[in-house]
């Protein structure tokens, strides 16, 4: 029932904020992992259950660009979504993220909210029977918002 | 710097302030007094574009300022913010500020937006910093914010 959530960003308060922004937006969280670019992030997709990724575009290395593009080649990784969080949000990078597909933005600076509606709305796209199960005690599923 | 310009910067950076660390921004016209130019512990975060349009925008926070969107960006008390965090948070306050105006200045996306950069600065005097060419001050609670930028 719970989901596991991959936070890729290169600045490790953002990361922090985001993770707090899930955990109290009611969504239940199994694990959260963390990359800090977009190599990192494959790295983790290669060990680890991943659910849903959480990636800024504007990284060192590897950026989220280009993760979404290896992402979405692979047959495997090709069925988890990814939301992009991020302050490059012109209509040609959305253009270009779709084109890709992604499966959500939230544009920096954000309203925790933001990430709220657009988490639920992928989510019930992706695992709608997933959601539909009850909550363990432990994920609660009550908002903080 | 045109005055286009900047109510375009002061309206993109009082959005991230205000969001992102609940802190209020107030556009400075004239040189503050000598309090506010005295030499202290500041950070620098650095960022540019370049491509379809260029530009660099140079932010100096006075600690207490990067400190505060810190406490309230992470939702911690003050003595949890470390000083890793808190010039790491000035990097990523570069980072939305410069790619929401840049969103607005060039909505085609033809530029791209560099890593921004943080750096702690011991002893710095902003007063170095009036009458540059790009200069914008902004009052907050905390101190000033001086960002220093050009956008062509």
């Amino acid at each position: 029932m719970a989901f596991n959530i991959l936070v890729t960003d290169d600045s490790e308060t953002m990361r922090a904020v985001i993770k707090k922004t899930v955990s109290m937006s009611g969504v239940p969280v199994g694990e959260f992992h963390e990359a800090a670019n977009g190599k990192e992030a494959l790295a983790v997709l290669a060990e680890t259950w991943i659910d849903v990724i959480l990636s800024d575009i504007n990284m060192p290395e590897m950026g989220g660009m280009e993760l979404l593009k290896k992402v979405s080649e692979d047959e495997d990784l090709r069925k988890i979504p990814l939301i992009f969080i991020t302050t490059e949000a012109s209509d040609a990078r959305q253009e270009e993220a779709r084109k890709l597909g992604v499966a959500g933005y939230v544009k920096k600076p954000f309203q925790p909210e933001a990430i709220k509606a657009i988490l639920y709305e992928v989510l019930e796209k992706a695992y709608a029977h997933r959601l539909e199960e009850k909550p363990d005690e432990e994920a609660g599923e009550e908002s903080d918002f | 710097m045109d005055e286009d310009l900047r109510r375009v910067i002061f309206a993109t950076f009082s959005e991230v302030f205000e969001t992102m660390f609940f802190t209020f921004l107030e556009p400075l016209e004239e040189a503050p007094g000598k309090e506010e130019l005295a030499c202290g512990k500041f950070i620098e975060a650095t960022i540019g574009y370049s491509g379809g349009c260029n530009g660099r925008f140079i932010f100096c926070f006075p600690w207490e300022l990067g400190k505060n969107i810190t406490v309230n960006f992470l939702g911690v008390d003050e003595d949890e913010a470390s000083d890793s965090q808190i010039i790491d948070t000035a990097a990523e306050t570069a980072n939305m500020a410069i790619g929401s105006l840049l969103g607005k200045l060039d909505p085609g996306g033809t530029a791209s937006l560099a890593i921004p950069q943080a750096r702690l600065l011991a002893e710095f005097s902003p007063e170095t910093l009036l009458g540059v060419s790009g200069l914008c001050m902004f009052n907050t609670e905390f101190g000033i914010l001086w960002v220093v930028g050009t956008h062509a």
